[in-house]
């Protein structure tokens, strides 16, 4: 088993990748190495998923096909042209505020390998008054590669280059409790479904399970790689490990509080993508309370992810979703509690082993 | 039963998106007797098949159980509860309503003080169930519980009736009523009663189960809007009009097939009809169409006046026009 260090080292190296939505290879190739030993059988699909299965017991009836998802996506940008100075033009993949992007380093992936640079927009001594107040909109910006000339930059990077924040993964605050990085979202859904393996592969359970853990591509712009997924393995139950934006900060009212830091994973009743399966969500709140692990229920109803595309696959799937309580979602600065993390991760597992118990499953 | 009485005690049951559990056991134990199979599937649709006898085309016939409704995000301090609409809410016509949630727990949804009807959104809302704090509404609702309006049904002039949700319960009562009529009759292919889920957030219900029945045939049935009211948008339909044929609406073309035979069945047979084209709002139909490897779909719709308000509107006749129409339907593709 990974001692602690080893653990954080690989939530770091997964954060860290480079993998904005439609480039996901370098993230794929980082999981593939990391599940080689525990997977039984490991598939990539056309699309880029990655299906990694594992079964046990040998009973015949009574088995439960189970798909486990995260996406290994990220938010990011696109280059969309090359300008006179030298400097590109971007849009971005996947929803991000534009008040985060100026000021921000940034990796773009250019033509023979990936290249620093940064995002700029007027400096403030060139804005006038009332500019000085408003965001600047993502096409007056522009990412600044340092190369001084298009002929320059045009050998380095063509349009539809991708680019990513490129943010230093640490940990801080009281006892390093917290942590902060680019794409926890949901980079830490995949590094739970490794130690997930890991752990199963170490204590295989006796139960018959037949089970799915699955990478998926395109959650973050809605076209939802998972679904390929889930219409080809054809699951009774999914658990989608996501990551949710919590609104615990000060500016936000206690009725906006989507969830806290500290508590444990979320569990979602509602958003804009599927009313989940209420014997499923009380099912997850029992076995975190029968192993001792923290979870909290989503108080909003906001967002959406692969599970609204899961749901409904095929003839219909039961489905559950437990995020991360993350703070400053879609930056280059997420924060999260490494507590949180591990719960998650315990409760993942739990889920996992104990999911025969669960009657609903047809 | 009449229909009436039917319609009545369908709508008397809640059932918000996602909870329809209990409107889909009465529905259950009404069908049972008169189809060969029922079982429900993993998302919730309730499915009873008539078996054919054999050679004939398979249908699919589909109205939802669900109505729209609040979900409780938040209790505050005070014993308010902050909501979640689920389901095309219009405030407007939501607020200052009475609610009961899915345990019976009742209360009135109010907009926030001062706040302009011109910036009514769910934000701006929240229930009061009479708590005096906290700790009393925890006592008898949790985060995560959903609540509807009232539901309420009464006959108005003629063969008029207001009240919720008709929206779609009215196409349930068409379903139970057609299954009653064709309970002794022989066809060639197999009919499905499906009563689907999850209709109101975004036809989500019966993808699934079209896809796991792989119909030839799908008729949907559901309200639709109407030009008839002072000030409405203009559309050709009307309440007490007919059973409305679909052709269009926001989220699905019929089949063309489909569309000519209803057209050509009810001048036939001579049952009250008229087209219908809607330009805003989707029904099952698309999602029946498009799911596995597609079929060919069709509406009967009953126009509604108010449509997701408590007081939604609709003729009886035209209901019952609904019920000839696919009976002579179901013997034409099936004869």
């Amino acid at each position: 088993m990974r001692n602690r260090q080893e653990r954080m080292d690989l939530l770091k190296s997964l954060c860290l990748a480079f993998g904005p939505t439609g480039c996901e290879e370098e993230v794929a190739e980082l999981i593939l190495k990391e599940i080689y030993p525990t997977a039984h059988r490991i598939t990539k699909d056309r699309l880029g998923n990655l299906i990694a299965e594992m079964h046990f017991g040998d009973a015949i009836e009574g088995r439960t096909r189970m798909m486990i998802s995260a996406h290994m996506d990220e938010v990011g940008m696109m280059v969309r042209s090359v300008r006179d100075d030298g400097t590109l033009l971007f849009g971005t993949v996947g929803g991000i505020d534009p008040s985060v992007l100026p000021g921000r380093f940034v990796t773009v992936k250019g033509k023979d390998g990936m290249h620093n640079a940064v995002i700029a927009s007027k400096a403030i001594h060139h804005k006038e008054k009332e500019e000085r107040e408003k965001a600047v909109a993502i096409k007056k910006m522009c990412i600044d590669p340092g190369t001084g000339s298009k002929e320059a930059s045009e050998e380095l990077f063509a349009i539809g280059d991708f680019a990513t924040f490129d943010s230093e993964f640490f940990f801080f605050g009281k006892d390093n409790s917290t942590m902060k990085g680019k794409a926890l979202d949901d980079r830490c859904g995949c590094a739970i479904m490794i130690e997930v393996m890991e752990a199963l592969a170490e204590n295989p359970p006796a139960e018959a399970l037949d089970l799915y853990f699955c990478f998926t591509v395109r959650e973050e712009i809605g076209l939802s790689g998972a679904v390929s997924v889930a219409e080809r393995i054809r699951p009774q139950v999914a658990l989608v490990l996501e990551s949710t934006a919590v609104g615990d900060v000060a500016d936000v009212e206690e009725s906006g509080r989507v969830a806290r830091l500290g508590k444990g994973g979320v569990i979602s009743l509602m958003d804009r993508s599927t009313i989940y399966d209420r014997d499923l969500c009380r099912f997850a709140l029992r076995v975190a309370e029968e192993n001792g692990v923290a979870a909290q229920i989503k108080k909003y109803v906001s967002g959406g992810n692969d599970a609204g595309h899961i749901h409904k696959s095929g003839v219909g799937v039961k489905t559950l979703a437990l995020s991360l309580p993350t703070r400053y979602l879609h930056s280059a600065a997420c924060v999260a509690s490494v507590a949180d993390y591990d719960a998650m991760r315990g409760h993942t597992e739990a889920l996992v082993r104990n999911i025969n118990r669960f009657g609903g499953r047809s | 039963m009449s229909f009436y009485t039917e319609l009545k005690a369908l709508c008397a049951i809640p059932s918000v998106s996602g909870r329809e559990a209990a409107v889909r056991a009465a529905i259950e134990k009404k069908i049972a007797p008169l189809t060969d199979e029922v079982y429900t599937d993993s998302m919730g649709n309730l499915i009873a098949k008539k078996k054919g006898v054999g050679g004939g085309k398979s249908v699919m016939l589909c109205a939802h159980m669900d109505e729209i409704g609040f979900l409780v995000t938040v209790i505050e301090d005070n014993g308010m509860l902050r909501i979640a609409p689920v389901g095309g809410i219009h405030f407007g016509a939501s607020a200052f309503s009475v609610l009961v949630s899915e345990n019976g727990v009742p209360g009135v949804l109010v907009p926030e003080s001062r706040t302009k009807a011109a910036d009514y959104t769910g934000d701006k809302f929240y229930i009061d169930i009479g708590a005096k704090t906290k700790k009393e509404a925890e006592r008898l609702v949790s985060i995560g519980d959903f609540f509807v309006a009232e539901p309420s049904l009464r006959r108005l002039c003629g063969s008029r009736v207001a009240g919720r949700p008709l929206d779609d319960r009215v196409g349930c009562a068409i379903m139970l009523s057609l299954a009653e009529q064709m309970a002794g009759k022989a066809l060639g292919g197999d009919v499905y009663y499906v009563f689907s889920v999850q209709e109101e957030v975004g036809c989500r219900g019966s993808k699934p189960a079209a896809f796991g029945l792989a119909p030839d045939y799908a008729l949907c049935f559901d309200v639709t809007g109407t030009g008839d009211t002072p000030g409405a948008l203009p559309m050709a339909c009307s309440v007490g009009g007919g059973a409305a044929i679909k052709i269009k609406d926001a989220s699905v073309i019929c089949h063309e097939e489909v569309v000519n035979l209803l057209l050509s069945l009810a001048k036939e047979h001579k049952i009250a009809h008229q087209r219908e084209i809607l330009l805003y709002g989707g029904t099952d139909a698309s999602s029946m169409q498009v799911t596995g490897a597609g079929s060919r779909v069709g509406g009967l719709s009953i126009p509604t006046r108010y449509i997701h308000s408590g007081v939604e509107m609709c003729d009886l006749k035209d209901a019952e026009a609904c019920v000839a129409l696919t009976a002579r339907f179901l013997e034409a593709i099936n004869g």
